[in-house]
């Protein structure tokens, strides 16, 4: 067994551990960090509820190694928005009822998250295909696809 | 589920790399994207005694152009197939092809020489390079060896790497004027594992007609698999879909699919031949169009 | 239901608004604490051991090795467990039902009858050791016979997987001569349908955590459905009922999987040996291979039509595989039993419905439950017979359909709206023009079907749901209920009903749910019941506590009570003269009025009817609806891809009509998974499908935007009218899908999934196989 210490940026936060590197970076993020916004839905990498943005893109944190993460920068969905505020990703949630269970809706967000930054005026075909790695089992997705459609509307209203 | 414990080392060069997995031969396992690898740590189907993280070796992170071959170094990653940074944009059969592996996460973290050294049957890269005709540069501390595509793969999960060994990098030749390829995959659900894909490359002569068409399939047998018979049939007759339809048809084709929960064996030899005509069909109009004035 | 007919009187302000649900702003920040979130102090982390085979003796079990490990705190086997059985009867639960035998053993005794049945306990100072030490617990199995079919487990030499015999439960109906009747047909169709083995597969994996608090009770905080399952934990502990305590946090998805104990046993077992908290969270590969399923069942169907499309005739068989144990099968097979001739009039109906004992997975509640795998065979039938006779499949639907005051088989008369016609005729013609084939080798067709699905349970179980409603001296509004949320704004909707009636804003209501101690016992966040039995619970509970503030509200006023009305957060008498509600509990608590109501709403009830002798009431409800969808077919592969898809169902009323397009949406996306893409497949007991990369739910590429239409006919037994939305969608789109495409292609498919190999399959595109 290795231990190593890390260093990276977790949410705009420099943090410094010590970690087996057998473990992966969602195991260090929700027992170590308590960050258990990231949640385990199927451990290999299909689901989508453990997406956290590395260096800016989404990855599945089940499949990373924790001493991948050394340097790097790491943000979960808490990294959106400070306090009570939301980003307009989370309020368009809320306001089109994108969330059910909720189980999804972090890495979800943090999906379309990157994806809008690339594409910011997607259509709802592209917005489908974006998020076909990220599986929902209460909504039917149509709530979502309105959700993250009405923020590239608007992304395109300003324009 | 926690891994099983292991040792982890990340060289920084990769004489450090090879020297390492010369040392600790199949106690050793090289770690590249880690997407197909990690699930097998976290499934504890894997233990293996070390893993050594390729992570920090920069110099498989190249891409060069170089006298009409492409070199992809193994730790190019599926994101960048994908958008075709830099001299990636020469070859679009690898745009079409990585768009179409797993999903965002996956390509965000998979490399191609991970893929290759993984010989998943299923997989998008290992039908494509083949269907290139492209060689694989593998290394030890005991020297390089460049492998032929049709070599390196042996069977499933299973290719030409000697113990000691790692892909270095993928050459491919860049596709020159009248050249065309396409991708067909047929999966139970978009983004997963392909039942059967269908990569095609067809180039065509002056005249118009077909002068060369490879045809590389996924999902139906151990390793990717070339159509010949297909091909040499297809060699001087015009791009046509009726012609394409006719010469799969008149064939057997050189496979042997398995079945499984998501296809039966004679499921995926009928999905073969539709999907090489269609691969076939859509290669050829694009090069046919890549001609036209 | 005189509470909501007086209500309803008046405008509703917020009943009925698309408002964003209380729990929505700490899901989108995932700020909401799921089971597996919670962490306690010196939590030690719990495992299951699991058997690898369908049938086998256990010869021994030695736990030496594990017990020795450094970091385990306790290794359990069925020895150490109190008492080791789980009942699907206790009472206040279920209560006995006809044949149902369903007891369920903690841990194996000497037998294990399926693949993942819980064998052993650990618990240990971090998952990790926990792991280990699963794999140091030595089990000798010898393996045994066994059955995996359920056609073949109910011939007379099959092994047993239970000593009782694998005949778990039979249900018949007869309504009529249903032969004679068959014979007088112009027509009859015959078919056998089959659907598979399906899993819930809700994003969250079982999870809960558990630890004895300062008074002695034990404590599980768990991903659950059914809060009142600490009944069962307390009967297995040998505990009394009220010293064990069941938390519910908001749920990561439920579908019927957290119905029957999951987690929660476990963790009062090593919660109460070790003295210390103990978390145990189920693996996805866990979840998929050893938790209670969907049942198959073979639907063997005779429909008998005149020319012009009347039915006059329905025979139906039913065989379901309810796995290793009985679980909830019997009921299952009953829902079945009562809607197996789905809304139509059909005057001569037999069904002969039977589930049995295989050496399978276990099958139990999913939604839907029995009566959504029967759309199927209805809705194929019926489709053939317009098809066979050339006429309109609306047509046929909607002149079979049926119409308040009519009777089911089973003898029930439908006492409330029944819009199957009319949600029938929206579905198709939501459909608009048709789309052309996107390509020379597609063909585009179209298909519809109707179901009926009963919403609250079964009238002999004596439902009952509590809810307390009580109002702050500062005017904000307080409820309390024992209703799990799974998700599909269970908790969101008793804000609006409570606001409603005592004329605050929605926001200024706090709802406290789903804790087996400190709220109300609500029964389960099942059977469609929540919006109808809490709901009611609420709304009686508002409009009492109502009545008392109003009088003091009215003494204020100096107004007769009768003029004075609760709303905008105060009381007002018609010429706008008002006093704030703070003011109003102000006084109340000077006075010594009471500031709160405890209300409980009893469902009907009814005693068990025996079925073959004409029946009566067995639900107190039903909803209808209807689907439409378009469908794409390539003829060469066979794959499907569904265009468009509209949902309609009479929803009586939509308390908010947001969340209920979110349960006619996803449950319309589900219904597609089983329809043509999701199978648990098992071989010879052996569960092949235990990852998300082999068990395949639809994904976002794999669906078209379901277009929801509500009827509110405002004639449901819920409160302010309305009707169960949560289960009825997800029964139609398999049928549908099946006739569109025949509809496309010209084939019939009569087995679920409808993957595209079943397709290429009954086109002929390949032979062999």
């Amino acid at each position: 067994m290795t231990e190593l210490k890390i260093a990276l940026t977790l949410n705009g936060k420099r943090r410094e551990h010590r970690v087996a590197a057998h473990r992966t970076l969602l195991e260090v993020l929700r027992d170590d960090f308590g960050a258990v916004e990231v949640k385990e839905g199927c451990g290999e990498g299909v689901c989508g509820t453990c997406t956290v943005l590395l260096d800016g893109e989404p990855v599945s944190s089940c499949l990373v190694l924790a001493g991948r993460v050394d340097g790097r920068d790491v943000v979960t969905l808490r990294g959106l928005s400070d306090g009570d505020a939301l980003h307009p990703l989370q309020a368009a949630f809320v306001e089109h009822g994108a969330a059910q269970c909720g189980f999804c809706t972090p890495g979800m967000i943090l999906t379309a998250y990157a994806f809008l930054r690339e594409h910011p005026q997607a259509g709802r075909a592209e917005i489908r295909r974006a998020i076909a790695g990220n599986l929902c089992r209460c909504t039917g997705y149509t709530k979502i696809v309105d959700a993250i459609a009405a923020c590239a509307k608007e992304a395109a209203s300003r324009d | 589920m926690p891994a099983v414990p292991f040792e982890y080392a990340a060289p920084a060069t990769l004489t450090e790399a090879l020297e390492l997995l010369e040392a600790r031969g199949d106690d050793a396992k090289p770690l590249a994207g880690g997407q197909s690898l990690v699930p097998m740590l976290t499934l504890r189907l894997a233990r293996p005694a070390i893993v050594v993280d390729l992570d920090r070796l920069r110099e498989l992170r190249m891409v060069r152009r170089d006298n009409g071959v492409l070199e992809i170094g193994a730790l190019v990653r599926h994101r960048a197939l994908e958008r075709g940074e830099g001299p990636l944009i020469a070859c679009p059969l690898l745009q079409e092809a990585a768009a179409l592996i797993g999903n965002v996460r996956v390509r965000a973290l998979g490399t191609i020489g991970g893929s290759l050294a993984h010989a998943d049957p299923a997989a998008e890269l290992p039908a494509v390079v083949r269907a290139l005709d492209g060689t694989v540069v593998v290394r030890s501390v005991r020297g390089e060896r460049v492998i032929a595509a049709d070599d390196f793969f042996v069977g499933i999960l299973t290719t030409a790497l000697q113990p000691g060994e790692l892909v270095v990098a993928v050459r491919l030749p860049v596709p020159g004027a009248r050249a065309g390829s396409a991708v067909e995959e047929f999966s139970r659900r978009a983004g997963d594992f392909a039942v059967v894909a269908a990569v095609a490359v067809v180039d065509l002569d002056t005249a118009g007609r077909v002068a060369r068409a490879r045809i590389a399939l996924a999902g139906v047998g151990p390793i990717p698999q070339r159509l010949t018979r297909v091909e040499d049939a297809l060699a001087g007759e015009p791009p046509a879909a009726e012609t394409i339809r006719k010469v799969l048809a008149a064939r057997p084709l050189e496979i042997e699919p398995d079945g499984d929960v998501h296809a039966s064996a004679a499921y995926r030899s009928h999905l073969a031949r539709v999907l090489a005509a269609r691969a076939l069909e859509r290669a050829a109009s694009r090069a046919a169009r890549s001609t036209s004035p | 239901m005189t509470d909501g007919t007086a209500v309803t009187r008046r405008a509703l302000r917020v009943v009925g608004q698309r408002l964003p649900r209380h729990d929505a702003r700490d899901k989108v920040r995932a700020r909401t604490l799921y089971a597996a979130d919670w962490q306690m102090p010196g939590m030690l982390h719990g495992a299951v051991l699991r058997s690898p085979y369908p049938s086998a003796r256990i010869a021994r079990v030695d736990t030496t090795h594990a017990v020795a490990l450094p970091g385990v705190a306790a290794v359990l086997t069925a020895r150490d467990v109190p008492h080791n059985s789980l009942w699907t009867d206790v009472p206040g639960q279920t209560s006995t039902v006809g044949p149902l035998r369903a007891r369920i053993q903690v841990l194996a005794e000497e037998r294990v009858r399926y693949q993942g049945e819980p064998v052993a306990l650990v618990a240990a100072e971090t998952c990790e050791i926990a792991a280990r030490a699963l794999e140091l617990i030595e089990v000798a199995y010898a393996e045994q016979p066994a059955v995996f079919d359920p056609e073949a487990a109910l011939q007379p030499d099959a092994p047993r997987v239970h000593e009782e015999g694998n005949l778990l439960a039979r249900w018949q109906v007869q309504r009529g001569d249903v032969h004679a009747a068959l014979a007088g047909a112009d027509l009859v169709v015959e078919h056998t349908y089959r659907c598979g083995l399906i899993d819930h597969a809700y994003l969250e994996p079982e999870a809960g955590v558990a630890w004895v608090d300062a008074d002695g009770v034990v404590v599980i905080r768990a991903s659950t459905q059914v809060i009142e399952h600490f009944r069962d934990v307390a009967e297995v502990l040998g505990l009394p009922h009220n010293k064990v305590r069941v938390i519910g946090p908001y749920v990561g998805g439920g579908f019927g999987g957290k119905e029957d104990v999951t987690v929660e046993v476990f963790l009062g077992l090593l919660a109460s040996r070790t003295g210390r908290p103990v978390r145990m969270v189920w693996s996805r590969q866990e979840s998929l291979l050893a938790r209670p399923k969907r049942h198959p069942f073979v639907l063997h169907y005779r429909t008998g039509a005149m020319r012009d499309g009347t039915l006059v005739a329905q025979q139906i068989e039913l065989l379901a595989d309810s796995g290793a144990y009985a679980y909830l099968s019997a009921l299952v097979l009953l829902y079945a039993t009562v809607t197996a001739a789905g809304p139509y009039r059909i005057p001569a109906v037999a069904v002969d419905a039977r589930v049995a004992y295989t050496n399978n997975p276990p099958t139990s509640a999913m939604r839907g439950f029995g009566a959504m795998q029967m759309v199927l065979g209805y809705e194929s039938q019926i489709d053939q017979v317009a098809r066979r006779l050339g006429l309109d499949p609306v047509d046929v639907r909607v002149g079979n359909a049926l119409r308040r005051g009519d009777r089911l088989p089973i003898g029930q008369e439908l006492d409330t709206h029944v819009a199957v016609a009319e949600a029938t005729r929206q579905a198709w013609a939501a459909l608009g023009p048709a789309r052309a084939p996107s390509t020379p080798h597609h063909r585009v067709g179209r298909g519809l079907a109707c179901n009926l699905q009963p919403y609250g349970r079964i009238v002999w179980l004596h439902d009952w749901a509590s809810a307390w409603v009580g109002v702050e001296t500062d005017g904000s509004v307080v409820v309390r209920t024992g209703v799990p949320d799974v998700g599909g704004g269970q908790a969101s909707s008793l804000c609006q009903i409570a606001a409603e009636v005592l004329g605050v804003d929605a926001d200024r209501v706090s709802v406290h749910i789903a804790d087996s101690a400190l709220t109300p016992l609500a029964g389960t966040t099942t059977a469609t019941r929540q919006l109808y039995m809490s709901g009611n619970a609420v709304l009686h509970a508002a409009t009492q506590l109502g009545v008392e503030i109003l009088q003091v509200a009215a003494q204020m006023l100096e107004t007769p009570a009768e003029r004075v009305t609760l709303r905008e957060n105060g009381a007002a008498t018609a010429s706008g003269r008002r006093v704030s509600l703070a003011d109003v509990m102000k006084e109340c608590a000077r006075l010594g009025v009471a500031r709160s109501y405890l209300g409980t709403y009893h469902a009907p009830a009814g005693d068990p009817v025996d079925l073959e002798r004409g029946g009566g009431r067995i639900f107190p409800d039903y909803t209808f609806g209807a689907h439409a969808v378009e469908v794409e077919v390539d003829a060469e592969t066979g794959a499907v891809t569904v265009l468009r898809h509209v949902a309609c169902h009479d929803v009586g009323t939509a308390v908010n009509p947001q969340s209920v397009e979110g349960q006619i949406q996803g449950g319309a996306v589900m219904g597609l998974g089983y329809g043509v893409m999701e199978e648990i497949v098992v071989e010879r007991g052996v569960n092949l499908s235990t990852s998300f990369a082999a068990y395949l739910i639809p994904n976002s590429l794999d669906v078209p935007d379901v277009e929801p239409l509500l009827i509110e006919s405002g004639d449901g037994k819920g409160p302010f009218g309305a009707r169960g939305i949560g289960e009825p969608p997800i029964g139609p789109p398999a049928a549908a899908v099946a006739n569109a495409i025949e509809d496309a292609v010209g084939v019939r498919i009569t087995e679920l999934p409808i993957t595209p190999e079943r397709v290429a399959r009954a086109l002929r595109l390949f032979g062999g196989g």
